[in-house]
This record gives C-alpha cells, structure tokens and sequence, in this order.
C-alpha cells in the first residue's frame, strides 16, 4: 500500500531528517512510527503527502509514485489519504457537521450523499449528538474525533496520523487508538508518529523506530523501547 | 452545480465575516473609479460643448456701407458670390448674407429690454457676410482673403480660434482623462489584489486545510474570485450610479445656462457605466488571482499550470 525505497530527505541548511530509508506498508497494516523528537517522524508523514519532496529515493502509495506526481495531481492523492494531526486543524468557524462535510464537499460529492455519510461517521467517532457544536465547544479529545471523523468520511484506503494523541490526557488518547484500531479493522492501512510509549506497547502493532533520520528497528508487533518487557 | 453554490455560499460568508477588509476594497475601487468615471464624463461635455459651437458661423466680415468710401452699390452681394466661390467654405449655403435692416433686428433681439443700447441710430450696424467652414482650421485662410478686399470689409471677426482653443484643450483633457482611467482602474486592481491577499492571510489556517483534504488550487481560488468578483462590481456600480446622480443634478441645475451644456445622454451612462462595471469585475479578478497567485505558489513550491479540470 504504501513503500519508500532509498528515501532521503535532507532540509536547507544540511538537516538530514530522513537517510536511505526503506519500508514496506501493507494493505490494511498498523504501523507506528516511533523515536524521539527531531528522529524524523512527522517528516516521513510529510512525505508520504507530498506536503514535502524527498530529495533522493522514491515513495509509491497506493501503487502510484508519489515523487513524479505533477503538483496539479497532488489534491487526487490527498483525496485517497485520511490525515489526522496533533492540533486538530479544523475550522474555527464551522460546525463538527460542517468541518466533516467538507472534506466531502471538495469532492463534489451530492448533498444526498453527504447527509447520510456525515451522519454515519460522527456515530462512529461518537459524536453524533454533537453535529451543531463548533470547535471551541468541544473538549480536545473531542476535537480530535472530529478531526479523525473528517479523515476517515470518505473512506480513504491510508490515514496518516501525527502525534494524534500528543495533546490529550492519557484517558482520552485511549479513546482515540480505539477509534483508530476500529477504523484500523475495516481494512485501513493507518501509518501513526508517536512518541507516546503507552499507546505503542498496548496495541502490539509494527513499529518502526527511527533516530536522526535513520531507521533503527522494524519489528511486527513491537513495543516502544527494544527489549522492554 | 451543487459545487457551485457551495463556493458562492462560501463566499458570501467570508464576505461577512470580513466585513470591514470588504467594506475598504470596496471603497477604494468606488474612489477610483468615481475618479476614472468622473473624467469620462467631463470630457463627454467638453466633447458635447466643441461639437456643439463648431456647428453654425465661423468668420464674420463687417462690411462698408455701399454708395459711401468708394463701396460701389453692388460690391456686398459681388464679394458673397465671390465667397461662396471659395473652397474653404461650406458648400451650397456655406454663406449668407445679412443687410443693416436684419442686422438690427438680430441687435433688437439681442438687447431686448435694455432701453438705453436700443437708443442708437440703426444706420450705424454694419452689414456682413456671415461664413461657415468647411473646417475649422481654415478660418485664417478665410480671414486673410477677406482682409484683402479692403474696399469692401470694414473688419473680419472670427470665432474659430477660441473653438481651436477649445478643441486643443478637449483633445489634452481626453488625454489625461484616458491616463487617469488607467492609472485609477490599475489601483483598483491592486488595491483588490492587496485585500484578497490579507483575506487570504487572515484564513492561512483554513487554506491549508483545504490542501489537505485534496482541495485543488482552483477549489481554493473560486471563493477568492467570486468575493474579488463582488467587490469590483459593487465598488464599480455604485461609482457609476454616483458619478451619474451628480452628473443629472448638476445638469438639471444648469438648465436655461445657453453658454455651456452639461447634459450627457442616458445612453452614454447606460454604455460605459455597464463597461465600467465588467472593468470593476475584471478588475476584482484579475486583483484576486494577483493575489493568490504567489501564496498559493509558495503553498505548493514552484508552482505549475493547473489545468481547470482539476476542481
């Protein structure tokens, strides 16, 4: 589903935030990235956007190479990839119905489609009551349902995920890596950077470690730090 | 069409909700093109008013009385079929005559009511050889020949300088009525450019969510256009609807003032007041896309041609 090949991503300035990486993502795989800050996480999610360019290498996601796509392609890429990030990035001025029908909107999905779909999927993120609420009148663990609501409405084969519990209570983040392990066995392919040990260790999925640009461990049914027990 | 509506609503909501950024894109392409409309209009006057006094007499040549100072009893209606004779003047009728007793009838309806001018002997108004060009810069061709016949003309007056004047400073006002359209309807665009770009910096966040939930550039730009697209065609229509309520009024106040005309047709302002108002909305536009153009450029790296299908 997703597949790096020899990337490497170095910034202006010399920073190499990712070196000769390599990885294989299958269908329907949970896969965390893990490592400490600056270990280059979040720039592989970038990556696997496009939101970045790599500097060598080559990156395919959903059997399309994503480092030849013409820039105008890129919004048909994006349309196929769920994203989900610490800070939520949703519209202020936007109810929860409205900030998931966007996402739907930009498609150009019918109004008779996007009703129901809406619906379908705040039930899921259990947030159906809630619907006419804005933003800033919901807790964050709720504005990260949302937020999960609006990546996974339209049914992406791939959610890419950035630190999605980074700003929540450990309680909370609980409730959200449900959320995501229930969108996980639908068939999902969901690809998560998180330094957050407990989540990593409770969930036994791949992980795959990674230090100043390098991966360092990729082991199925991992847990944070290698040789814990 | 759903789309569509979708970005018109869209619009519309951003237009409320930055309402104050609206009101000044809107107000400056008002003054701008209040300006730009304004010079048109004066420069249709000027236009109406030289039209107007190049139509009937150009020269005037007083003429000596006959049977005194050696003027043969004849000479006046020899010199007008000799005038008419001329190339430079209007042809068939280009010039009549007018004896001393139509000379004071013409004095009498001149100064009617003003006793003490009426209190002259009539003998003394001259007759004349009243003269229409074919041009106007003729008239000193003209002149020079009548001063030649001494014998006969007592003086030769003539109009078309001050009408040459007038054409030289209509033809200046045009000019400068043109650049300043230009120069004006250029900082509309600009000025547009400027707010749709602060409009765009003002909802950074919410662009960048757009192009993360597989927004297209043009997804992005139409909202964008279409508040250009109102605020141009506001600003120009209420422009246009100004310059033209001031323009009516100030026309109706001058009624009966014979000098000057200031009355331009309705048809006038029905033709280029719509022309300003497609410029108003090419101008909100054009300033729209100036103004996306390099954020959503630097939002996607070197940028590349978009094609339209993409929305």
């Amino acid at each position: 589903m997703i597949r790096l090949e020899h990337v490497t991503k170095v910034y202006e300035g010399g920073t190499v935030a990712a070196h000769d990486v390599s990885l294989d993502i299958q269908k329907g795989e949970f896969v965390f990235l893990v490592g400490p800050s600056g270990s280059g996480k979040s720039t592989l999610i970038r990556l696997m956007l496009r939101d970045e360019g790599v500097t060598r290498g080559k990156i395919w996601v959903a059997g399309k190479d994503i480092t030849t796509l013409p820039k105008w392609k890129i919004p048909y890429l994006r349309r196929s990839v769920g994203t989900v990030f610490q800070d939520y990035k949703l519209l202020p001025n936007k109810t929860v119905a409205e900030n998931v029908s966007f996402a739907l909107e930009v498609l150009g999905r019918p109004r008779s489609v996007i009703g129901p779909q809406v619906d379908q999927v705040l039930d899921l993120v259990g947030l159906a009551d809630k619907g006419g609420r804005y933003p800033r009148q919901l807790s964050g663990g709720e504005q990260q349902r949302v937020s999960v609501a609006r990546a996974f409405v339209n049914r992406p084969p791939i959610m890419l995920c950035d630190e999605p519990t980074g700003n929540l209570d450990p309680k909370t983040s609980v409730g959200i890596m449900k959320l995501l392990d229930r969108i996980n066995r639908t068939g999902t392919t969901i690809v998560m950077a998180t330094h957050d040990f407990a989540i990593v260790d409770a969930m036994q999925r791949r992980v795959v470690a990674l230090e100043k640009g390098l991966v360092t461990r990729d082991e199925h049914s991992g847990r944070y730090e290698q040789g814990d027990s | 069409m759903s789309r569509f509506f979708f970005l018109l609503r869209e619009a519309l909501v951003n237009l409320k909700r930055n309402f104050l950024v609206v009101a000044g894109a809107i107000l400056a392409v008002f003054i701008s093109l209040s300006l730009a409309f304004g010079a048109l209009v004066v420069n249709e006057i000027l236009r109406l008013n030289t039209l107007a006094w190049q139509e009937g007499v150009h020269v005037i040549a007083f003429l000596k009385d006959e049977g005194t100072s050696g003027v043969p009893v004849g000479a006046h209606q020899t010199l007008l079929q000799e005038v008419l004779t001329w190339e430079e003047v209007k042809q068939p009728d280009g010039a009549f005559y007018v004896d001393k007793s139509q000379a004071w009838v013409e004095y009498q309806e001149i100064f009617a009511g003003q006793e003490e001018l009426l209190a002259i002997n009539p003998t003394i108004l001259p007759a004349s050889i009243r003269i229409e060009l074919v041009a106007i810069e003729l008239h000193q061709s003209v002149k020079f020949k009548l001063e030649q016949q001494q014998q006969v003309v007592r003086r030769v007056d003539t109009a078309a300088e001050q009408i040459e004047q007038l054409q030289n400073l209509s033809s200046v006002l045009n000019v400068l009525g043109i650049g300043m359209a230009v120069v004006l309807g250029l900082s509309a665009v600009v000025l547009i450019a400027n707010t749709i770009r602060l409009a765009i910096y003002a909802r950074r966040d919410e662009v960048e969510i757009m192009k993360l939930v597989g927004a297209s550039n043009w997804y992005i730009r139409i909202p964008f256009l279409l508040e250009g697209l109102i605020e141009g065609v506001v600003g120009a229509a209420l422009a246009v609807f100004t310059v033209w309520l001031g323009a009516t009024r100030l026309a109706r106040a001058s009624e009966g003032f014979a000098l000057f005309r200031l009355d331009v047709s309705s048809d006038f302002f029905f033709r280029w007041g719509l022309l300003f108002v497609l410029f108003g909305a090419a101008a909100g536009v054009i300033g729209s896309l100036l103004g996306l153009s390099r954020y959503l450029r630097e939002a996607d790296g070197t940028g590349e041609d978009v094609p339209t299908g993409a929305v």
